[in-house]
């Protein structure tokens, strides 16, 4: 139950709506269409449902994820479409299988008005690879699977699904059974990349138990993926701001896994480069690859736990100018020491630094500081397990508050101890589980900083060093010797 | 990609299988650092008074001369410290080699873990499976003071990290040594002399090359210890001081606790001292110094675990102990002879010398004879006999660091300081007090020393650089003087070639017009000069004064100080260049160059190891060759069966035998041996001559020593006596395992052209050889590292050879049936 708790924290923006409990059949949904784009680590999931409001204000639209999607669904938006604002959502409990949440619609329904709600999800581990080996020079392929039914406590007139591989070598896909009662046309239709189940007619209200024991049932899709599956086990970034320096510091310690199928038999180098020579279609090794840091940034590190890797490129672009949104970002290929097969780990270290101003601003009317960071740089097609970020303000820094884009599973306040301090610095840290693409946003940190604690550094190494000469001048001075006499000169 | 073809560039002088023989141990607390004013350079020492001018007052003249010296001390130290750096500027902060490798792995848990740790430190890992105990068998001066450094600078909330610190170790102790070096020098002649030696010590190629960025070894800190032992021996014995012998000891100890070579000190003091008395120079200030210094010496560096009982039980510190007892014995004698009448103490005096001395040396016998104290090592008699590793121990001879030295590697050393090395031993001649005997003894013997082992250089450049700075401290104090010698009816004053420097002003002035006139004859000054140097050491100079000598003119003066300067800038380039070029590569990491010129990284050694640290079980044990043993306990973290620490001679010929044998024989040994991975060294497709491959004979030549039925030198060679690779290879040679493993799919890797090893030049058969009890596991992208996988046994118990033909869908060779039919004879 924890992590179900877990799972449905995670997912909900924080709300300041009470949870009004779902007005059944105050809508219908004139159509479903429910696009799945299937990767390696993640999976996006888009839902459009076409909703018809059946009574007068209406206000709240439930949606229905079922079970088995509800623990890997990591990331969640409703949106009106075509409007880039998202809606406020609030789970509302569960009934039986399947889990309610309720979208506040900005503004009642009458009756008969339409709008088109648009459900954007992404996945996490919701495919496995299979066969779950696989040699050096075989092909990668993964399996994914996901319920036939999109499920709603209203009535839906029509509804499909479609799955979108990456490549178009898919290997199987299941036929479902037992749909007869909803279309007459092949229940499934494959073309290209994309596979369709439906459309499906005339499907009653689904979000209960007696629908789903009779109808529902799983659909899975065997596919040919050609990408690396990547996995980051662990990431811990830490973010260190410094006023002295008008500097952010950001260190990722990152271990990457290769999640894909497990390298069946050894490695070897001789069809390794054979591979790479004739640019074989495998794809289920990691030779590098790109992330897109901020602009204007210096002294970029890319390490691992025996020294520098020698091998990456980097272009730096300059500093956004001030407001400027879309600004340039540098970009940094990284080739890690080996290539990583399947089942591989790979452990390093990224950090840069860059110039406070980009990142900060100071906010006169307050006297306070408000600095962004970045959850997470993203790691195409990667999932984090495991993030931890850590933000590091300056020494003596008071008033300290924060506001992340979507909820930490916890987030503490504790102070570090580091170059030169004398009483440390306030930092929080924040833990996290399962981030994808969606979740690259900034935290906000605003802060005080009083000029006592600017100058605190300058004058605690003052006073050492006035200590350590007063000391030396005065150990000069005194005489120990027990025996006066004229020294011999050597 | 990948295949690069730019041949690397071996570079050589710091071999590949470079090792520490010895075993370090550790000893806690480095003792604080009495700080004595007497210790600090710079506000002492006299100022030669140039006649400058009459109105500045001597103090401000002292203070002045103090200044400069701190400020010439202070460039001295910068550019000691800088011209270090180059590995870290070229490279990265990075871990040099073999060795200093295990000397941070080693910090690296002191840091961690506390002192108490590491002192009970057993590492499961090293020789499995035997283990090995770490915190007995290391000398710990090393990491204890990393260690130290690094808790003092995080007391202060400084983060350095601890490799920072290993690192940058070497560099820091370069500074304080030329420090050390000036004290010393400043002992035998003046301070002046001191400065040069700094700057020669700080730059010098010899001593860089145990010593830059990263080289983070025992000798790192030694060489400082060493100086400042010698320094402190001295100071004590001029002035009879117990103050100075403690500290000497103090220094000493720390001397013992960071280096296996404090063994010299153990006997260059002793020899000086018994020099001195044969000398008939026994006084009472040789007495106090010696005893205070050997006693407390000796008492503390049994503190030490490695050394422990050492001391008193092994033949290379019975010196110590032995001129310990006789200058009791020569005290006691010189008691008795203030209170007795000259014959009968000479009576007295034959009598017990003779009887003491038979005693003494009959007791000495007797108890090494009994095992009481333990006879000369190997490595001992490797230095009086060269040829004597090469036959009993190979392991040693292996080492490229025990060879003897070749010629032209004094020249890269020390450049133009080995020929004005002798010039100053000679010089020392001149006025030969007690030091001057102690430099020349120190000279003679570790000239010696270099002379028979490569690594020992390191121990003559510190007397090289003293007594090149002393004779050219010497000559540029003749030359830059600026006063003239006297006009000849002034006889006494300036005698001797030093002395020129008491001329006054006055004279000096008046001089200067006569000195014009006196152009031609400054060549023939010059040389007398310098046979007068000679003269003057060969006859304590009693020379007749009748003959007026010194430097008129400036020409003269300009032609030598000229030649002189340049000598030291081209000696300050070649110390750059070698420097740069010979010294500062962390072999670790190979360089090579793009064709656009750039610089390329090899880095595969580091590849290959992280990939074990990553991606083999954490308890996986890896097989090598013993040189990378300490790369692999450090970098991949996994266990070995041998490593650079060579105390057991049998598991080095275990791995050297399975490595040539073939597989059949080498399986079992390895399953044994739970040996997990495999490891080669192999730089046959970029060229990279340090291999396994041509380290090879030693392996065998090692294995042979324990096994010599089992494995001969002979078959790995072809019948015409040559060490080949290619279709002309013996069988042996095929079939080893370490020949299957470096050429395994390497003919394929050309396609159909010819597949050529590159640094033996030779041509690899089209099939290359077949593994069936290890596979290829992980091959870096030069191929310089390949590590194969140990197969498990075949779960239906057939030999893995027959399972692999099986598993390929070969059929099986029957074999012929025997024929019963005998044939006749």
């Amino acid at each position: 139950m924890l992590r179900l708790w877990n799972a449905i924290s995670c997912l909900l923006l924080a709300s300041a709506l009470p949870a009004l409990s779902a007005q059944t059949q105050s809508f219908e949904n004139s159509a479903i269409v429910r696009t799945i784009e299937l990767g390696g680590s993640l999976v996006h999931v888009t839902t459009t449902f076409a909703v018809k409001a059946l009574k007068a204000d209406a206000s709240v639209y439930t949606i229905t994820i079922p079970a088995e999607e509800i623990y890997i669904t990591n990331w969640l938006e409703v949106k009106v479409k075509g409007n880039q604002e998202p809606l406020t959502v609030t789970y509302s409990g569960s009934a039986g299988k399947a889990h309610n949440l309720d979208v506040s619609l900005e503004k009642p329904l009458e009756v008969g008005e339409t709008i088109n709600l648009v459900l954007e999800t992404v996945q996490t581990h919701a495919t496995w690879p299979w066969p779950p080996q696989a040699a050096q020079k075989e092909e990668q392929a993964l399996k994914y699977q996901t319920p036939l039914f999109v499920l709603s406590p209203y009535i839906t007139n029509v509804q499909r699904t479609k799955l979108k591989a990456s490549s178009p070598r898919i290997i199987s896909h299941t036929t479902p059974e037992n749909v007869d009662d909803f279309t007459l046309e092949n229940p499934v239709t494959k073309s290209g990349a994309t596979v369709t189940y439906g459309p499906y007619n005339n499907v009653p209200v689904s979000a209960n138990q007696e629908f789903i024991e009779k109808y529902q049932q799983s659909v899975q899709l065997h596919y040919s993926h050609d990408y690396t599956v990547l996995e980051v086990l662990k990431l811990r970034r830490s973010a260190e701001i410094s006023h002295w320096g008008a500097n952010l510091n950001i260190q990722d310690d990152i271990i990457l896994h290769n999640a894909g199928p497990e390298l069946k038999g050894q490695f070897s180098r001789l069809d390794y480069q054979t591979q790479l020579f004739y640019g074989s279609s495998v794809h289920h090794f990691l030779t590098s690859f790109t992330v897109q840091l901020p602009g204007g940034i210096r002294n970029t590190y890319y390490y691992d736990q025996i020294g520098n890797v020698s091998t990456s490129r980097l272009r730096t672009a300059p500093s956004p100018a001030r407001g400027q949104k879309n600004a340039q970002s540098s970009v940094l290929e990284l080739w890690p020491r080996y290539p990583i097969m399947g089942g591989w780990n790979y452990t390093y270290t990224l950090g840069w630094d860059a110039p406070l101003a980009d990142s900060a601003s100071y906010d006169a009317s307050t006297g306070k500081y408000i600095v962004s960071v970045p959850v997470m740089t993203e790691i195409p097609g990667s999932v984090v397990n495991d993030a931890e970020l850590t933000i590091i303000l300056p020494e003596g820094a008071t008033d300290v508050e924060y506001v992340g884009p979507f909820p930490a599973h916890s987030d503490e306040l504790s102070t570090h101890v580091t170059y030169l301090d004398t009483v440390g610095r306030p930092s929080i840290t924040f833990k996290y589980k399962n981030l994808t693409n969606k979740h690259v946003k900034p935290i906000y940190v605003s802060y005080k900083v009083p000029l006592t604690a600017h100058l605190r550094k300058p004058m605690a190494v003052a006073t050492v060093l006035l200590s350590l000469f007063t000391f030396a001048m005065i150990a000069r001075r005194v005489d120990l010797t027990i025996h006066k006499k004229t020294t011999k000169d050597v | 990609m990948a295949i690069h073809t730019q041949v690397w560039r071996a570079v050589y002088g710091k071999s590949a299988d470079a090792i520490e023989k010895s075993v370090e141990n550790v000893d806690e607390s480095i003792r604080a650092i009495i700080c004595i004013p007497r210790l600090f350079p710079f506000t002492f020492g006299h100022v030669d008074g140039l006649p400058l001018s009459n109105n500045v007052s001597p103090t401000t003249v002292a203070n002045t001369a103090s200044l400069l010296r701190i400020v010439a001390f202070g460039l001295i130290s910068a550019a000691a410290i800088a011209s270090r750096l180059f590995a870290v500027i070229n490279f990265e902060s990075i871990i040099h080699e073999f060795d200093p490798w295990f000397n941070y792995r080693a910090t690296r848990v002191l840091a961690a873990k506390g002192f108490y740790e590491f002192w009970n430190w057993f590492d499961p890992t090293a020789w499995y499976p035997l283990g090995r105990v770490v915190g007995g068998t290391v000398y710990p001066g090393l990491m204890a003071t990393s260690g130290v450094i690094y808790n003092f600078l995080h007391y202060f909330n400084l983060p350095v990290d601890i490799r920072n610190i290993c690192v940058l170790l070497a560099p820091g102790f370069s500074a304080l040594t030329a420090w050390a070096t000036y004290m010393f020098t400043t002992e035998m002649k003046d301070s002046s002399a001191g400065l040069l030696a700094a700057a020669f010590i700080g730059i010098v190629p010899g001593y860089i090359s145990r010593s830059v960025a990263g080289s983070y070894d025992n000798e790192a800190i030694a060489i400082f210890l060493l100086m400042i032992t010698f320094y402190l021996w001295i100071a004590a014995l001029k002035q009879g001081s117990a103050l100075y012998g403690t500290l000497a000891a103090v220094f000493y100890f720390y001397m013992v606790a960071a280096w296996g070579g404090y063994a010299f000190i153990t006997n260059m003091i002793p020899v000086h001292a018994l020099v001195l008395l044969l000398m008939g120079r026994f006084s009472g200030r040789l007495y106090v110094a010696y005893c205070s210094w050997y006693a407390i010496g000796t008492l503390s560096s049994m503190q030490v675990p490695f050394v422990g009982f050492q001391p008193v039980r092994t033949s290379e510190h019975m010196g110590a102990l032995g001129v310990f007892g006789l200058l009791q014995i020569v005290a006691f004698a010189s008691l008795v002879r203030s209170h007795l009448s000259s014959k009968q103490f000479q009576d007295l005096l034959t009598v017990s010398v003779i009887s003491m001395g038979l005693l003494g040396a009959g007791a000495f016998i007797v108890m090494t004879y009994k095992g009481w104290i333990a006879p000369w090592t190997g490595r001992f008699y490797s230095l009086w006999d060269t040829g004597y590793a090469k036959k009993y121990i190979p392991i040693i001879a292996s080492v490229s660091e025990h060879q003897p030295t070749a010629w032209p590697s004094f020249f890269m050393d020390l450049q133009f300081l080995i020929f004005l090395f002798p010039a100053g031993v000679v010089l020392c001649f001149r006025d030969l007090r007690d030091e001057h005997v102690f430099v020349i003894i120190y000279a003679v013997v570790a000239s010696y020393f270099a002379g028979v082992m490569v690594r020992l250089m390191l121990t003559l450049t510190p007397v090289v650089c003293v007594s090149a700075a002393v004779a050219l401290s010497t000559l540029l104090d003749i030359y830059v003087d600026v006063a003239e010698p006297a006009v000849p009816e002034n006889e006494n004053s300036s005698a001797n070639g030093t002395g020129a420097a008491t001329a006054d002003a006055k004279k000096a002035k008046k001089n200067a017009a006569v000195g014009s006139q006196a152009g031609p004859n400054a060549a023939a000054a010059a040389s007398s000069t310098l046979s007068d140097i000679v003269n003057a050491a060969k006859s304590s100079s009693k020379s007749s004064p009748s003959k007026q000598k010194g430097i008129w003119g400036a020409d003269a003066r300009l032609v030598i100080i000229l030649n002189a300067i340049g000598m030291l800038v081209y000696f300050v380039f070649h110390c750059t260049w070698v420097t740069a070029n010979a010294y500062s590569s962390p072999s670790v990491v190979l360089a090579s160059s793009n064709p656009d010129g750039s610089q390329h990284l090899i880095d595969d050694y580091r590849e290959a190891y992280y990939w074990l640290r990553m991606n083999t079980p954490q308890d996986a044990v890896v097989m090598s060759w013993w040189d990378y043993g300490y790369q692999i306990a450090g970098m991949a973290d996994r266990g070995t069966l041998v490593d650079n620490n060579t105390w057991n001679n049998t598991h080095i010929a275990t791995v050297g035998k399975a490595m040539s044998s073939p597989e059949e024989i080498a399986y079992p040994i390895l399953r044994q041996h739970d040996v997990d991975y495999v490891l080669v060294i192999f730089g046959g497709l970029l060229g990279y001559s340090g291999d396994d491959i041509n380290k090879f004979l030693w392996m065998v030549r090692i294995a042979q020593g324990v096994w010599p039925d089992e494995i001969q030198e002979p078959n790995y060679f072809t019948p015409t006596g040559e060490y080949r690779v290619d279709e002309r290879a013996s069988d042996a040679m095929k079939n080893s395992l370490m020949y299957k493993m470096s050429y395994y799919r390497f003919a394929e890797l050309y396609g159909n052209g010819n597949a050529i090893d590159r640094v033996r030049n030779q041509n690899i058969p089209k099939i290359g050889p077949t593994l069936d009890y290890v596979e290829e596991a992980f091959t870096s992208e030069n191929w310089i590292v390949r590590i194969f996988k140990v197969r498990k046994e075949d779960p239906l118990g057939r030999d893995l050879k027959s399972a692999n033909a099986f598993a390929q869908g070969k059929k099986r060779k029957r074999s012929k049936p025997v024929s019963r039919r005998r044939a006749v004879v």
